[in-house]
């Protein structure tokens, strides 16, 4: 059984991306283990000259480190990834670099109808990005709109088509993961190459 | 002109804050730019009460004219601690709503922040934020270890040069919003253009009687107004109000003042006899409000120039002056121009009159070239807002029909000042 951490992207209790999250990890608690970690308490990042990062991001990236993929729920802010999302992601690229070759599946959940397209895309070259160099699973997109009522009082999905589209996504991922374990070639080059990264600005 | 500057960096060194500063200075002698720190907002959180520190960026950026963002690039994306902020002013708060932003960024590799430029660019123009984002140019600074020297300055001549031309731009683009937003503002339509002058404004001196005879000297007494051999500093120029008097004086033109609150307050020929003015004024009038200055039959006339002009929907009409023209004669030309001030708010009209017809007479000497009809043009030779008479452009013969006793009695006329708007002018239509 594959290990996953999850990520919902928000630091807001009522946050339907953390329902979300929530209901990935019972629906699929058959098929994986997935672990919740919460990114809302982070200070906001800033780089120190000894490049000294909180306890509690190093405690996140040690189990992302040891995960077989990471699933993140996005909310989508003006246009854009929440700058709670964007500020754990940038703890989780200084110093350590837990994500470089890490399998990802990105959800997101909105109120509108949108389903917080433009933000996943934002995440995606985010996490693309040399200091992150995530393994994205590709070709596949999760937008849940009308967040407010797509669940029912378990905490469910309440649309049929959804939850097919959300189990296939999933045996991709499971998938993806596991090809991604054999995708480690040039990892030790991108992991020495970042860690020289200098970040400054 | 008054901008406030926001740093997108927290960091301890940041070469971001580096570049500000230097904007800062740079454009001091003609920009107030103050630098905002972003350093105590803590992280967005929805339903949360804004702090003190986002209260305070929110007042900043209200009441500043425009908007400098130096992003540093973080992931490709721009920064966490920027992000967080602009959440905050796009929750409960909306300060960036049609504020005209400039965004520019420094980077330690070559890429100078693009990516993040390109991000922040969308935040900002996001519904919630509404910022107005100047559209053309992108102010990258890569390589930024080696782009200052010791004192803080930019090195390369060019890179300054084009900071240069680029925070021209967005003055440009902070003046054209300015502009757009007053004329939205302009409430009523044209038939509420108040010609008596009641709607007081900043510059109106109280407690003087608008229509008196004396009201220059009782208003210049009222104000305690500067003569003589006083200085008045201009914007790019210093005068005693004698000499700017010389000047105005000997402009070739005829100017008049009417302010945003359609009073008449100045113009320049005061010494000169009104019949040999090209439209008359005489000093009794001035302080006047327009009204009292056009007959009645003009007066729709007037509300509609006033109004084109104070909505911006044209910030110049034009018109020929009726009666007095004779084709390769004389040919006045009223203008109207609108003023604005700093902040792109209406501030009156600048009218000049001028005779057009020694210029083009001079310039056919001096080329050798003379006038043709051109059999196909349609020009309004009577200018007059009810008949729209359409005749080619004038033959000899309507030249030879117009004696010099008949135009001098249509002078008189012409005292009621501003013609009847002229349909080809185009501020009565639409």
């Amino acid at each position: 059984m594959n290990h996953y951490v999850g990520i919902a992207g928000t630091n807001d209790l009522k946050s339907t991306n953390l329902k979300l999250m929530q209901y990935i990890k019972n629906h699929f608690s058959e098929k994986a283990e997935i672990e919740l970690v919460d990114i809302s308490d982070l200070p906001v990042f800033f780089k120190n000259k000894d490049r000294v990062i909180p306890e509690k991001a190093a405690e996140i990236s040690m189990k992302i480190e040891a995960a077989d993929g990471v699933i993140i729920a996005t909310p989508e802010y003006d246009h854009s990834v929440p700058a709670v999302l964007m500020n754990a992601l940038e703890w989780l690229s200084y110093a350590r670099h837990p994500f470089v070759g890490k399998p990802v599946m990105i959800v997101g959940a909105s109120y509108g109808t949108l389903g917080t397209s433009r933000a996943q895309a934002h995440l995606r070259r985010i996490l693309d990005s040399p200091e992150l160099s995530a393994r994205i699973m590709p070709s596949s997109e999760f937008l849940l709109g009308h967040s407010l009522q797509a669940f029912d009082e378990d905490g469910n999905l309440n649309n049929e088509e959804k939850v097919t589209l959300l189990d296939g996504l999933f045996e991709d991922f499971e998938v993806f993961s596991n090809i991604s374990k054999h995708l480690t070639n040039a990892n030790d080059e991108q992991r020495k190459e970042v860690e020289n990264y200098s970040w400054k600005d | 002109m008054k901008l406030v500057g926001i740093i997108g960096s927290i960091a301890d060194e940041s070469y971001n804050r580096k570049l500000m500063l230097y904007i800062a200075s740079h454009f001091k002698e003609t920009i107030d730019i103050e630098i905002l720190d972003i350093r105590d907002v803590p992280m967005f959180r929805a339903g949360m009460e804004m702090g003190p520190a986002v209260e305070y960026l929110n007042k900043k950026i209200s009441a500043a004219d425009g908007v400098i963002i130096a992003t540093p690039e973080h992931n490709h994306t721009t920064t966490a601690a920027l992000k967080s902020v602009i959440e905050w002013l796009s929750s409960s708060v909306h300060p960036f709503a049609d504020k005209p932003v400039l965004l520019v960024g420094a980077s330690y590799f070559e890429q100078g922040s693009g990516r993040a430029q390109l991000d922040l660019r969308q935040i900002l123009e996001s519904p919630g934020v509404n910022a107005l984002v100047m559209p053309k140019d992108e102010f990258l600074l890569g390589n930024v270890k080696s782009a200052f020297d010791e004192n803080g300055n930019l090195k390369e001549a060019r890179t300054v040069g084009f900071l240069e031309s680029v925070m021209g731009n967005f003055l440009k683009w902070i003046k054209v919003l300015k502009a757009m937003k007053k004329n939205n503002d302009v409430k009523g339509d044209w038939e509420s253009e108040d010609l008596t002058a009641s709607q007081e404004i900043d510059t109106t001196v109280k407690g003087v009687d608008m229509k008196a005879e004396d009201w220059v000297e009782q208003a210049a007494a009222k104000t305690n107004a500067v003569e003589g051999d006083t200085y008045v500093k201009l914007d790019r120029g210093l005068l005693t109000v004698n000499q700017l008097n010389w000047f105005l004086n000997t402009m070739p033109v005829e100017l008049t003042f009417a302010d945003d609150n359609n009073q008449f307050i100045y113009y320049n020929r005061m010494d000169e006899n009104p019949k040999d003015m090209l439209a008359p004024r005489q000093p009794k009038q001035v302080g006047d409000p327009l009204e009292s200055v056009h007959p009645e039959r003009a007066l729709k006339g007037v509300k509609h120039v006033v109004h084109t002009l104070r909505t911006g929907e044209t910030d110049l009409v034009s018109m020929p002056v009726p009666f007095i023209n004779k084709v390769n004669e004389k040919h006045v030309m009223h203008y109207y121009k609108a003023m604005h001030d700093e902040d792109g708010r209406y501030r009156g009209i600048n009218e000049w009159v001028v005779d057009i017809w020694p210029v083009v007479e001079s310039y056919l000497k001096m080329t050798g070239q003379k006038l043709v009809a051109d059999e196909n043009a349609k020009v309004d030779a009577t200018s007059g807002a009810s008949e729209k008479k359409e005749e080619p452009v004038a033959t000899p013969e309507t030249d030879a029909t117009s004696g010099a006793s008949e135009s001098e009695t249509k002078v008189e006329e012409v005292k009621v000042a501003e013609p009847e708007v002229d349909a080809t002018s185009g501020a009565s239509e639409s």
